[in-house]
């Protein structure tokens, strides 16, 4: 089974524009009900990821008012140049990426870099149900 | 980094490790004579000083406290008086407008165009402001964060300009009373845009005698000289010869006798810290806690 065959379209996860501030991220998160959310520049090219972990430590460290918080580029918490897949991959490959680093999300690149899906755990392991079939 | 002056004007360069611009002149246009006659001084004061500068003054004074306040001379008269003003003193020009049917008017003359405090989050002056493709000097509203103004800069930038200088002009501290946190400057500056200090707009006590604003202008030095050590890129001071009979604003003005001193020492901590920064390297104190 291929990454491809259970990742999520562009459309089911939060997907941001690089300027777009920490509020608007939440937001989104919240409204798909995903611990991350992918930013892309203009083109559609991966540039960072923002997750919960991120809004822990940025809850952690910020020292400013919550308002000021919330208006800063999300990008400048998030994480730059994250793990990532491609849609040929093996879904066995992507399952022990995400083991080996404690993740349960991974965006999906083209050879472009551009954003193409999101690989989240739970669809995978629906998918390896013994019920499940391709 | 803004390049503000067309035509035969000397353009003024407002930007990082640039020389401190001033933006001056009385408050509001009282006529073509006194304009004339505060533009030469200025003029003369700036060039002692090898100081670049931008001519200030308004023609239409839309926030004043009383109705029977001077409101200015009005969009046509005072426009024709600004554009005499930048083609004898080839400096250039800046009035703000508080009316979007106004802006374009206002930028086919000016070199620069002002968006007042008070209307700094309206989008309709933001986008009219912007497409008169002129830089765009845009006050923090004295009720307004200093973070959230990207909220502003980013209506002015989505309407296609990306020309702003954003000034503090101080921040309501209860009732008819300003302080200037000065830590708006660098958080405004995060935009990536250069800042402006508005030293006499920020001893104002907004309406605080009753239907007109005091002012406490025995601290302008103090508040320039912070200012020009925090970091900024121009220095915004309303002047008048005769203070006690300006048309507007006559206290919080600054008397045109003390400009040169406050220019003086303003020009000279610019000068300071920019030495400093070329010595040591830019401010790399880390915000959070690591």
């Amino acid at each position: 089974m291929l990454v491809s065959h259970v990742m999520l379209p562009l459309d089911k996860f939060p997907v941001l524009k690089q300027n777009e501030i920490f509020k608007v991220c939440l937001d989104e998160m919240c409204r798909y009900r995903l611990g991350i959310a992918c930013i892309v520049d203009e083109s559609g090219r991966l540039l960072g990821i923002f997750t919960d972990g991120d809004l822990r430590r940025a809850l952690l460290k910020n020292q400013k008012p919550i308002p000021s918080l919330y208006i800063d580029d999300v990008l400048d918490h998030g994480t730059l140049s994250p793990l990532h897949v491609f849609p040929s991959d093996s879904l066995s490959s992507a399952i022990e990426m995400m083991e080996l680093h404690h993740v349960w999300d991974l965006p999906v690149l083209d050879s472009s870099s551009h954003l193409v899906g999101l690989l989240h755990l739970h669809p995978v392991v629906k998918a390896l149900l013994p019920s499940h079939t391709l | 980094m803004l390049t503000v002056g067309y035509g035969k004007v000397k353009p003024v360069i407002i930007g990082k490790n640039q020389p401190l611009v001033f933006i001056g002149g009385p408050c509001a246009i009282e006529n073509r004579d006194h304009a004339f006659y505060m533009a030469d001084h200025i003029s003369k004061i700036c060039s002692k000083l090898s100081m670049p500068w931008i001519y200030k003054s308004c023609y239409d004074k839309d926030c004043r406290s009383a109705p029977e306040s001077f409101h200015g001379l009005g969009v046509d008269h005072g426009l024709r008086i600004l554009s005499d003003v930048r083609d004898e003193f080839g400096i250039p020009v800046v009035s703000d407008f508080s009316d979007p049917a106004w802006a374009t008017a206002t930028g086919e003359v000016c070199d620069m165009v002002q968006v007042p405090a008070y209307l700094c989050r309206q989008t309709s002056i933001l986008k009219a402001a912007a497409a008169t493709s002129r830089p765009i000097h845009l006050k923090k509203g004295q009720f307004m964060s200093p973070w959230n103004m990207k909220n502003s800069v980013r209506k002015i930038e989505a309407a296609g300009n990306y020309q702003i200088l954003l000034a503090d002009r101080g921040t309501f501290f209860g009732y008819n009373m300003l302080v200037n946190d000065f830590t708006s400057l660098p958080i405004m500056a995060r935009t990536g845009y250069p800042v402006c200090f508005d030293a006499t707009h920020s001893i104002q006590l907004p309406t605080s005698m009753g239907n007109i604003s005091g002012g406490q202008r025995e601290f302008i030095p103090n508040l320039v000289r912070a200012a020009a050590a925090c970091g900024i890129q121009a220095l915004f001071i309303e002047t008048h010869n005769d203070p006690a009979n300006a048309m507007s604003d006559s206290n919080t003005v600054l008397d045109l006798n003390y400009l040169e001193f406050v220019l003086t020492q303003a020009k000279a901590i610019h000068e300071a810290r920019l030495n400093l920064i070329a010595e040591l390297g830019e401010d790399r104190v880390h915000s959070e806690a690591q």
